[in-house]
Formats: C-alpha cells, sequence, structure tokens
C-alpha cells in the first residue's frame, strides 16, 4: 500500500513559533488516520501546512510522493488533495450548486457521485450556501471536496458546532466513501469516540508533540486518558505513568454519554467492542471506586 | 379587525420602482423633457458614467474594494491616449529618485546649477501617433497600471479594514489627479477625433444622436452584457466571486485568488480607460478635474446595482448620466424650479444621485451589520491620552508654536504655521469620528464651508458680534452634521462614504457654487475684528512686550488659532477618556457586540457626528474669521479627502496624530518648508500625499503618529534593564522541549482564573471520595498528566505538583524541566503583564 501522505519530522506554526514539532505521520490508499488531541494541539496546523496555506518551518511533507515545499498552495487540489476547513470556507454568496460546480474540475459525472453520498443536499442545489443550516453546510463542504475527486482528503474538525446526532450520521459517511473510492482520510476531530469509531487508525497530538499513535484498538485503549489531556492535565497518553491509565478505566464508561445518545444501535456496537477488550486487565484500577470519579472528572 | 399589513420588503421594492415609472412616464409624456433627457450628449455622459460603474463592481467584486479612483483612471487614460496621438508621448509619473535629496541638499548650500541624472518623464514614439497603436497602448498602459494597483496597494490592503482600502484609493485618486497636473497643468487638453465614427447625426425615432456617441453607447452596452457573461456563466467569474468571498475556501479549491484579483484589476481599468479615452474623443477635450469627479453618480449606479448587478447598474450610470441635461433644462425654463437670486439653483443635477445614494441605502440598510458582515479588520489603535500629556501636552503646543510663532518666524512661515493649525483642527473632527467610531465622511470640509459662509452672513449682514457667529457656524455645521448621521445609522464602512462623498459634492454645488450663497466672484466677506484680522499690521504692546512686526499675517491671528486648537484638543483627548468615548470605541470595534453590552449605538452615532461636525464647524469659523473673506475653494469636496488622506497619514484615532496631519496639510507648515526651503513645487505635495498616504496605509496603518508612539515604546522597552518577569520573546527559537509560547498574552485574570480551576477540581475530589486514601490519591491523579510529562515534578511533593499543573495548562509557555520554576515564571510574568497589556491594545 503506498504512502498517500507522509509528514517526517514537520516543524510547523504561526509567527515564528512552533505549534506542531517533529511530526511523523503517514496516510495510505483506503485509509482513514484520525488526528487527535486537545484544543491548541496543533491539528488544524498539521492539515493547514499540508494544504500549503501555512509554511513548513523544518521537515518535509510529501503528498503522493512530491514534496510540497515551492508549491503553490492553489495547486494542491489539481494534484488530488482536497481539504475540508475547519470553518467550512463556504461561499455564502453562491448556491449549492455553483459551490459545486467550483470544485467540479472534470464532469458532471463528478458532482452527481459526490451528491450521492449527501441525497440531503439534492432538494437545495438552487439555494445560497448561506441559508443552509450548519449540517447541511458541513454535507456541502464535504460534497464539494469530494467533487474533485480527491485521492487525499483532509477533514477538519467535521463535528464543529453541530448536534452529535449529524456528526453520527456524517462521519460514517467519510468510512463509505473510503471504501468506494480507495482514498485516503485525514481526519482531525474533537469527537474522539465517534473519530475512532469510523477510523483506522489514529495520532495524539498534545501541546504539538505527537504523543500517541497506532491503530484505533490501541489507542481507544488509552481514551480516557486521553480525555483528560482535553481538560489541560498535560499529555496523559504514557505507558509508564501508572495513574494516567487508572483513568483509563473509564473509557467504556466514558463513551457512555455520547454513545446513549446515539441513534444508531451500531455506533453502540462499534465503540464498545473497539474499546473493550483492549482496555484490558492490567488497565483496571486498583480501587474500583476511584473509576466513577476519575469519570467525572475526565468528561466535566 | 386587523388590517393586512403589506410585507415591508415588498414595500422597499415596490415604492421606488413606482417613482422611477412616474418619472420616466412624465419625461416621456412632455416632448421637451423627452429630447433633453435622450439627448446624445447626455447619452455619451452615461456611457462614461457607466464604464466607471461597471470598472467599479467588476473591482469590488474581484478584490472587494470600492475604487474611488476608478473615475481618476478614466480620466488618466485620455491623457495618456492624448498625449500619444498629438506628442508621440508616453508620459510617465514622477519616479522616485535616490539621488533627489542629494541635489536638494546640495541646492540649499546655495549652488542651484548642482543636477543629478534624474528619470526620464516621458517616452518618445516621435512626432504623433496613429489612432490604433496609441490606443493599444494607452491601454496597455491600462492593464499595467492595474497590475500595479493591485500588487502595489490592493494585495498588501486585502485583509486590511475597509478604511484602509477608502483611504488608499483615495491616495490613488490624488496621485493620479496630481500627476496629471504636474505634467499638463490644469488646462484643458484637446482629443483629436474618433477615425472610424463622426458627428452626422443618426435618427432612432424618439431621438437623434451622433454617430460616435452611438458608437460609445453601444460599446458600453456590449460590456456591460460581457462583463455579466463573465460573472454569471464561465468558471471563471465564479471563482472571482468565490475567491471574493473566501480566499482561503478558493485555494483548497484550487484558484489563486491573488491572480483572480489581479485580472479583475486589469479587466477594470482596461475598461474604464478604453470608455475614458473614446468619451474624451467624442467630447474632443478632457481636463483633471471634471472626469475625476464621476466617480459619484459612478458609485452612486454601482450602488443601486447592488456592487453585483451589471445590468441594473449601467440602467443607473445611463439614467444618472443623462438626468444631467434635463435639470439644465429645466432651470433654465420651468418657473416651478428653485430659484437663487432669479437664477436657478446650481447642482441640483448632483443632489439627484445624493437622493439615490440615501434612498437606496436607506431601504437597503440595516440598523445592525448583519450575520458575516463583521470582522472589518483592525483599525488603527486609538490610546488614551497619558496624563503628562493631559498636564503638558497642550501648553508645550501653546509654547512650542506660539514663541517662534509670534516672535521668530517669517511671514510666509507664520501663514503656514497658522494653515496647520486650521489643519489640525478639521483633522480633530475626523479623529472624533473615524478615529474614535470608525465612521467614514468624506465630508468634513462641507461641514466647515457650511459653518464659514454663516460666519460670514452673520457678522456682515446681521451685525452678530465675535464671537457668536462661530457658534451659530458650528451649529449649522451640528444640524449638517446630524442629517448625515441619519444614513450612517443604517450604513456603514464605505457606504457610508459614498454617502457623505455624494454629500460634499451636492453641497459644493447647491450651496458653495450658489451666487446668493458665496457672495459672487469676490466671495462672501466676514467682518473681523481687527486684533484677530490676519491682514492688520499694527503693532501690540502686551506686558511690555511687542507683538508684531508691521507685516502680515497678523500673529494674533495665529494666537487666536492656537487657543482653538488646544480648546478642541483637549475637548477630544478628554473625550476619549470618557465613558462616551469607550463606547465609540466599542461601536468602532463591533456595533452588534456593543448593542448587546447596552451601548446605544444609534444614539452615540449621532452625538459623535454632531461632535465631529461641530469641530468642522468650529474650524471652518476660525478660516472665515482668519481670511475674512470665504471663497468655495477651500471647502470643496477634493478638500476633504485632502484632509482625510493627510488626517489617515498622520494617524487617525490620536489627538497627536491629528497634529501630525495638521503640519502635513497643503498649505500647511511641512508643505512650507518643502516649498519655501526645498523648493518643491505645490503640486508636488499633493502628490507626495497622495503617495505617503498610499504608502501608509499599506505598510503604517497607524499614521506617523501611532508609527512614532510604537518605535517609541519599543525603545524606552529595549533600554530598560531585564528583568526575569519579561515574558521569552517569540522570535526565541523554539526547541523539542519548550512548550509553545501562548498566542495572546496572558492577563492577570486569566491566569488568575485558570489557575483555581484545576485546584477546585482537585479538592473536589478528595471531598466526594469515601476514603482517606482515596482522598490522598486523587490529587495525585489530578496532578499527573503533567508529571507523566515531566518525571521532575513527579518526585515533588503533591502540594507543589498541583501548583505545577495548575501552572501548565493556563501558560502553556513554561518549561518543563521544572514545576516549581514553572509556576514562578508564570507568576512573574502576570506581575507583569499590566504593563504589557496596556501598552498592547
Amino acid at each position: 500500500m503506498s504512502a498517500l501522505l507522509e509528514i517526517e519530522g514537520l516543524y510547523s506554526g504561526y509567527a515564528g513559533v512552533a505549534m506542531v514539532r517533529d511530526l511523523n505521520l503517514t496516510v495510505h490508499a483506503g485509509e482513514i488516520v484520525a488526528l487527535l488531541g486537545p484544543n491548541g494541539a496543533g491539528k488544524t496546523t498539521t492539515l493547514l501546512t499540508t494544504s500549503g496555506l501555512n509554511p513548513v518551518m523544518k521537515g518535509d511533507i510529501r503528498v503522493f510522493g512530491r514534496s510540497i515545499r515551492g508549491r503553490p498552495a492553489h495547486r494542491a487540489p489539481r494534484e488530488g488533495l482536497a481539504h475540508v476547513l475547519e470553518d467550512r470556507s463556504l461561499f455564502y454568496q453562491l448556491t449549492v450548486a455553483e459551490n459545486l460546480r467550483l470544485a467540479a474540475a472534470r464532469s458532471r459525472g463528478d458532482l452527481d457521485r459526490a451528491l450521492s453520498y449527501f441525497p440531503a443536499l439534492e432538494p437545495l442545489l438552487g439555494r445560497r450556501a448561506g441559508l443552509l443550516s450548519g449540517g447541511e453546510q458541513q454535507m456541502l463542504a464535504m460534497a464539494r471536496a469530494l467533487t474533485s475527486k480527491p485521492r487525499l482528503l483532509m477533514v477538519d474538525e467535521m463535528s464543529l458546532g453541530l448536534a452529535p446526532v449529524i456528526v453520527e450520521r456524517l462521519l460514517p459517511v467519510l468510512r463509505r466513501i473510503v471504501d468506494d473510492t480507495g482514498a485516503g482520510v485525514l481526519l482531525v476531530e474533537q469527537h474522539v469516540h465517534l473519530a475512532l469509531e469510523v477510523a483506522d487508525r489514529a495520532a495524539v497530538l498534545v501541546h504539538g508533540d505527537l504523543v500517541a499513535s497506532g491503530t484505533t484498538a490501541e489507542i481507544a485503549g488509552r481514551a480516557a486518558a486521553l480525555e483528560s489531556t482535553y481538560f489541560g492535565a498535560g499529555p496523559g497518553v504514557d505507558a509508564d505513568a501508572g495513574p494516567s491509565v487508572d483513568a483509563s478505566t473509564s473509557t467504556s464508561t466514558s463513551t457512555s454519554p455520547s454513545a446513549s445518545r446515539s441513534a444508531s444501535p451500531s455506533a453502540n456496537a462499534n465503540a464498545n467492542p473497539s474499546a473493550g477488550p483492549d482496555a484490558g486487565p492490567d488497565d483496571r484500577p486498583d480501587d474500583p471506586e476511584t473509576a466513577p470519579e476519575a469519570d467525572l472528572e475526565g468528561s466535566r | 379587525m386587523t388590517r393586512p399589513r403589506i410585507p415591508a420588503a415588498r414595500l422597499r421594492a415596490g415604492v421606488p420602482a413606482l417613482v422611477v415609472v412616474a418619472l420616466l412616464a412624465v419625461i416621456l409624456a412632455k416632448g421637451d423633457y423627452r429630447t433633453n433627457f435622450f439627448s446624445g450628449g447626455g447619452f455619451a455622459l452615461g456611457a462614461l458614467v457607466a464604464a466607471i460603474a461597471l470598472g467599479v463592481v467588476v473591482t469590488y467584486r474581484g478584490s472587494g474594494v470600492v475604487n474611488l479612483a476608478g473615475a481618476a483612471v478614466a480620466m488618466y487614460a485620455a491623457y495618456v491616449y492624448a498625449d500619444l496621438r498629438t506628442h508621440g508621448d508616453l508620459f510617465l509619473p514622477p519616479l522616485p529618485n535616490p539621488l533627489a535629496p542629494i541635489e536638494g541638499l546640495v541646492h540649499l548650500a546655495g549652488d542651484d546649477s548642482f543636477t543629478v541624472p534624474h528619470w526620464p518623464t516621458s517616452v518618445s514614439f516621435g512626432a504623433t501617433m496613429g489612432f490604433w497603436p496609441a490606443l493599444v497602448l494607452a491601454l496597455v498602459f491600462c492593464a499595467l497600471f492595474g497590475l500595479v494597483l493591485h500588487v502595489a496597494v490592493f494585495r498588501p490592503l486585502r485583509h486590511a479594514p475597509v478604511l484602509a482600502k477608502v483611504v488608499a484609493s483615495v491616495g490613488v485618486l490624488l496621485f493620479l489627479q496630481a500627476v496629471v497636473v504636474r505634467r499638463f497643468s490644469t488646462t484643458t487638453q484637446v482629443v483629436g477625433p474618433l477615425p472610424f465614427v463622426d458627428k452626422t447625426q443618426v435618427d432612432l425615432g424618439l431621438f437623434k444622436i451622433t454617430q460616435e456617441q452611438l458608437f460609445v453607447v453601444c460599446l458600453v452596452l456590449v460590456l456591460a452584457v460581457a462583463l455579466w457573461a463573465l460573472f454569471q456563466r464561465s468558471r471563471f467569474g465564479l471563482a472571482v466571486r468565490a475567491a471574493a468571498e473566501n480566499e482561503k475556501g478558493a485555494t483548497v479549491l484550487g484558484f489563486s485568488a491573488d491572480r483572480l484579483a489581479a485580472a479583475t484589476w486589469v479587466l477594470s481599468t482596461v475598461v474604464t480607460g478604453l470608455l475614458g479615452i473614446f468619451v474624451a474623443s467624442v467630447n474632443s477635450s478632457v481636463d483633471p478635474n471634471t472626469m475625476p469627479a464621476l466617480i459619484v453618480p459612478a458609485v452612486t449606479a454601482a450602488l443601486v446595482g447592488g456592487f453585483t448587478s451589471f445590468g441594473w447598474t449601467t440602467l443607473a450610470a445611463f439614467a444618472l448620466g443623462m438626468q444631467v441635461a434635463l435639470v439644465t433644462f429645466l432651470g433654465a425654463n420651468e418657473s416651478w424650479f428653485p430659484k437663487a437670486d432669479g437664477l436657478p439653483v446650481p447642482g441640483v443635477d448632483l443632489l439627484v444621485p445624493l437622493v439615490v445614494i440615501v434612498a437606496v441605502l436607506a431601504l437597503r440598510g440595516q440598523s445592525l451589520p448583519t450575520r458575516g458582515v463583521l470582522g472589518p479588520g483592525r483599525l488603527p489603535f486609538s490610546p488614551t491620552a497619558r496624563p503628562w500629556a493631559l498636564r503638558y501636552g497642550g501648553p508645550g503646543l501653546a509654547v512650542v508654536a506660539l514663541i517662534p510663532g509670534v516672535f521668530f518666524l517669517s511671514p510666509a512661515m507664520r501663514d503656514g504655521l497658522t494653515n496647520t493649525l486650521t489643519g489640525i483642527v478639521i483633522c480633530l473632527s475626523i479623529v472624533v469620528l473615524t478615529g474614535f467610531i470608525g465612521q467614514i465622511s468624506l465630508a468634513q470640509t462641507s461641514f466647515a464651508g457650511l459653518s464659514a459662509y454663516t460666519v460670514a452672513s452673520l457678522s456682515t449682514h446681521h451685525g452678530w458680534p465675535f464671537p457668536l457667529p462661530i457658534l451659530a457656524g458650528a451649529a449649522v455645521a451640528v444640524v449638517a452634521g446630524v442629517l448625515v448621521a441619519l444614513p450612517a445609522l443604517r450604513v456603514r464602512g464605505v457606504h457610508l462614504a459614498i454617502a457623505t462623498l455624494a454629500f460634499a459634492v451636492a453641497v459644493d454645488k447647491v450651496v458653495f457654487a450658489n451666487s446668493w450663497i458665496n457672495g459672487g466672484f469676490d466671495g462672501a466677506t466676514v467682518t473681523t475684528p481687527a486684533l484677530i484680522r490676519s491682514q492688520d499690521t499694527d503693532t501690540h504692546h502686551v506686558l511690555g512686550v511687542t507683538i508684531g512686526d508691521g507685516t502680515q499675517p497678523n500673529p494674533l491671528t495665529l494666537v487666536f488659532c492656537l487657543i482653538v486648537v488646544v480648546a478642541l484638543g483637549y475637548l477630544v483627548a478628554n473625550l476619549r477618556r470618557s465613558l462616551t468615548g469607550r463606547q465609540m470605541l466599542a461601536i468602532r470595534s463591533n456595533e452588534r457586540a456593543a448593542a448587546a453590552a447596552g451601548v446605544n449605538v444609534a444614539a452615540v452615532k449621532v452625538l459623535a457626528f454632531g461632535v465631529s461636525a461641530f469641530i468642522a464647524g468650529v474650524g471652518g469659523a476660525v478660516i472665515a474669521y482668519r481670511t475674512g473673506n470665504v471663497t468655495p475653494d477651500k471647502f470643496l469636496y477634493d478638500k476633504s479627502l485632502m484632509f482625510f488622506a493627510f488626517a489617515y497619514l498622520g494617524g487617525i484615532a490620536s489627538v497627536s496624530g491629528a497634529v501630525t496631519g495638521g503640519l502635513l496639510v497643503g498649505g500647511g507648515l511641512g508643505f512650507t518648508v518643502l516649498n519655501k526651503v526645498f523648493g518643491l513645487p505645490d503640486e508636488f505635495v499633493l502628490l507626495l500625499g497622495g503617495l505617503g498616504l498610499v504608502v501608509t496605509a499599506v505598510l503604517n496603518p497607524e499614521g506617523v503618529a501611532g508609527k512614532a508612539r510604537t518605535d517609541l515604546l519599543a525603545l524606552r522597552r529595549r533600554f530598560r534593564p531585564p528583568t526575569p518577569a519579561d515574558r521569552p520573546t517569540p522570535a526565541d527559537p523554539p526547541t523539542p522541549a519548550d512548550r509553545p509560547t501562548p498566542m495572546d498574552p496572558l492577563t492577570p485574570t486569566d491566569t488568575a482564573t485558570t489557575i483555581t480551576e484545576p485546584t477546585a477540581s482537585a479538592t473536589t475530589g478528595p471531598s466526594a471520595a469515601s476514603t482517606p486514601a482515596a482522598a490522598a490519591a486523587v490529587p495525585t491523579a489530578a496532578a499527573t498528566p503533567t508529571a507523566a510529562a515531566t518525571p521532575a515534578t513527579a518526585a515533588t511533593p503533591a502540594t507543589a505538583s498541583i501548583s505545577a499543573a495548575a501552572a501548565v495548562p493556563t501558560a502553556a509557555a513554561a518549561p518543563t524541566a521544572s514545576g516549581s520554576a514553572a509556576g514562578t515564571h508564570v507568576g512573574g510574568s502576570a506581575g507583569a503583564t499590566p504593563a504589557v497589556a496596556g501598552e498592547a491594545r
């Protein structure tokens, strides 16, 4: 399997300060890689840098085997890289159809294929993008990215500002897209559990450092420790740190709030098996009574 | 029973449509109205206005800039073409010459024969040039000019506030006018006819039109359709619209927003230039003033088209061009036409765009900006006056200006200083309106002029004693200012700039050019007390000191101006310090947020316009008293643009900026020094002003005074001994071990709140836990995520690790090596922060 995206020793940031340090990451064709981490971890920076919207300070990024250094940002889509930006960057003054047409490099066929993933957009084609709801806008952003037939798709915070129910319906579409087209996906997501449901592999960034990476199952085993980092307690995913693994006991319990809200039973079914076995007996807390407390801490 | 309500939206569309239809019906019904409205000259003017408007729309759609210099580009192209046709010369704008200062210094030293090599002023292509080569060359020049405008001026400004873009386009307008005046003087230039059409009349049934006029009209209509097709049907047009709205979004779809904007700039300058050349040929002449003023009807037309619709823009432009001839006819023949002293009131044709603008804005505008309109970019920082500045600034300025001004300066320099002082007053009025509350008014000298004429009338015809007319004049200005504020309640940014510009142009013609008001050729006389009359040459003895040396201007005039400047300076400085000032700044940064915070946006806006007009009115009155004679030329709309330019150049958001602006204004002290000491000709000053404005808008949006202030602060920091409390600067090379520096400087409150949060969560743990063992375990667990990354803290006692945990997430800048060091570090920086935060925004 060839690597669509290879990030090697990347340093990137703003105003001379590296927000991402020494990042190594690859995305292969046909897989979804979730890039996880708390606010300010450098996830969006990584994506922007890959798109060429932010300069590389040190290290290298190769997209489809070619270094992105010296490539103007607007050249990337032509090479097959699509980026759904965090703010979606829709053109609110243009209609849905016009938004899609801008991305359709080749034919009407691409447009129809992209729409087939989001049939809800069909009746809205003549409407201005600015008049769509948040969920519809996100669908449009995704559809627009798909219209250009990308080989590598980067999706930034698909869930931002959306109700969990909508996110739970949107994320599985990514899986379908990858299975249908064989594209690679780099997914940045704050909803760790939802992201882990659809992803094949995951990497965790905390304060710009890669603190964990591996298969979804491996990461899911430490999901709660991961969540604790969202509340600013610093990098918690460390195999050697006993207490931090303590906190990870809550994996199964802490999924439950979001999972119980989920409409689809498959989401539950997915979440628990992947988290369950890998949480492992050695990850069990010494004192069972502290577990609910830790969970409360983590999800607050 | 409830009455059915007419939907407001339908009313908004229906009423203007009815008015337009009714007007058209009247025009078509009366034979002589029809022939005057559908006249060849009207069509030609309409075509030119339409071309300029189309150019404005193209530029706006491509780069979001309302190019107030659009009409000046048409004028400039016509000059380039005319010069190529008649002399075969392609004239060049004055280019910066690094050697020029050397020459200036040598001349200053007394050797006038010394010269250094200079750039050529023109490139010669032979004695004359044929039509086609001249046209092509002129258009190539236009295309290049469009490209230069994009690359050098508007691309650097693409994320700048609307204000900066307006200022830059005003700068370009002034620059183009100044270049033409410099090369050709203000006289009218003859332009040869077009070779393939002539002046034979074509009868179109409803009206007659000459061949060349018909050609120009058809050309504009074809261009409008072509542009519409380009923007509506082509992928390029779609991409331009997309990129104008969201540059990043367009980039990730594979479009270079930069290239698209460049293409639209070239397109607009070529379209505008082409019609400028053709209409100048049809009219057989071009001059530096007529065409640039067409920006008002052109922008009005663009406004009718919502800056997007080519069809409505073209229609409105033709209507606005064609109504001029009809209004002139009405004035000459209709008894109901408003008359002044038996003559028809001049400039009613210019009131039409104003009425249209106000109507359009009133119907379309929103009392608060809608979603997506916000984010106008950052305006220059507006500092509060420091106590020392308040205490010593006024007297300091007084001493610095007074002593040399009264006793030592030559009459010319004294005159320049007085001009500077009156300039400061006008700049102060702009500081209040634009610097504090972010509203753009291009009509400040109109307020001043209204006040000046009031002063003239009251002091001479009604015998009001000094200084009562000043108050009356200022009151008139306030009334005008509040009137202008009414559209400002519903529109903002560049739309307001357009409305005020139209107001200024209309006031120029209706009031200032009205011989009933302006006193005819000699101007309106002001009865000035001898003591402050500029022409007074008597010497005065005050406390044993002799003032005056028998030359004009009278030094006491200067004293009078100075008193006014100091008083108004204190007014503005205190306004900034007051609650009202803070409310103004709140409105400036976000009207919605200000309204949500309980600021009465409408009332504060009206107040700001009132205060600003009051200051401008006092300025106008001072100018009137000082000269003893009011002439319109001091208050025309281009003077408003100039003052706006120099206020921005000086620093639009502070009193010191206004003072700097006053030093720079035409006729001011800086000007006099350049003129008298360095021998620079007058037009050069405007040229430098226009250029300086563009450069300031691009490189240094805080103006000269703002730049000086930040430089001074930086210098003071450099010489202050470094303390351990200093934050690490962003320039420090980041190492992998470093935590990233937070983007925003910490404020004490930030630190305080975030430090308490983790501690609180750590303490809630034990209270909720049932066993002492768990109580001991939980705080550690809360602290551990940090400890895991920092082995050093893992060994420290529980309390220390809690403090480290508390410190790290907030600071994120703290070195990870030692928890306690991180704690002190953050504490120290928080202690140092107030000073930093106070100086930064």
